[in-house]
């Protein structure tokens, strides 16, 4: 795993332990098969796919990865935890990080958000 | 749902389409045309990779990844290069599934884009599996390239200094 990736886990999952906003707790898993807990808001964090390489002396120097994030609240807000998770990446990732997608699922009344952003392994 | 992208950097390119006058719209549209389809051809590419699983309701908090009835929609939908927007100074198009319509899934008849959608992004049930970021991000530099090469040889073809 990259390093600068462990760091961004190991940051989103430290938001869960200080005291959340509206009293609700944000389990974040590092993988997509997290169980899904009864909360009105929770994450998942993953590491995509491959970006670019650059290459250089016949071997792979720096390789570029996308990552992403998501939220899924209950909330229309987030519940305050959008603020939280845009403040940890932009601190961890300056401006490599952006909103890919917003939207509701109808079925389970969740809203969804998904960060991407890009890190150096 | 849809892609954009932007180039930048190829000063000498903008250069000569500065000379190009008139016709610089229609040689960057053909340009962004060529550099889209490969694009676009990355997606259907990517769509082949999705991985699927015979449905089944998501349980015990384990995310399903699609049915083969949902990628086989996605795959055999028309997805490709938008109608071209011309602001004045850019030309602008995208890549995506806004105009494939409806799907008959099951019972229910759903939007093909938030079909294609829920299995990029994922959702609260399904496991995301982002092939269009994929597709999209893998493809930049031969999109890019592409664009170069038909410009210059558009330029060429009008005998402009």
């Amino acid at each position: 795993m990259p390093e600068e990736y462990t760091q961004i886990v190991t940051a989103l999952k430290a938001l869960t332990q200080g005291e959340s906003p509206n009293t609700v707790t944000l389990p974040m898993a590092e993988d997509e098969w997290n169980t899904r807990p009864d909360t009105v808001s929770y994450g998942t964090v993953q590491l995509d796919f491959e970006v670019e390489a650059l290459a250089g002396d016949d071997r792979k120097c720096v390789t570029a990865y996308e990552c992403s994030v998501d939220l899924f609240s209950l909330q229309r807000s987030g519940a305050g935890w959008v603020e939280l998770i845009t403040a940890t990446l932009t601190e961890y990732c300056g401006s490599c990080w952006s909103l890919n997608s917003h939207q509701y699922e109808r079925e389970t009344g969740l809203f969804h958000w998904e960060w991407t952003f890009q890190v150096e392994g | 749902m849809a892609f954009s992208f932007q180039v930048t950097g190829i000063n000498e390119l903008v250069s000569a389409m500065g000379r190009l006058g008139e016709e610089a719209p229609h040689v960057a549209a053909r340009g962004l045309y060529d550099g889209a389809a490969v694009v676009a051809d990355k997606v259907s590419h990517a769509v082949q990779g999705i991985a699927t699983e015979p449905f089944k309701y998501a349980k015990n908090g384990k995310k399903r990844n699609p049915s083969p009835e949902e990628k086989a929609i996605v795959a055999g939908a028309k997805h490709g290069v938008a109608k071209f927007r011309y602001t004045g100074t850019e030309m602008q198009t995208s890549v995506g599934y806004q105009n494939a319509g409806y799907a008959k899934l099951g019972n229910k008849t759903k939007p093909v884009p938030q079909i294609a959608n829920a299995i990029n992004s994922g959702t609260s049930f399904m496991a995301k599996q982002p092939f269009m970021r994929k597709a999209f991000s893998q493809s930049k530099q031969a999109a890019t390239a592409a664009i170069e090469k038909t410009i210059l040889e558009e330029i060429e073809k009008l005998n402009i200094d």
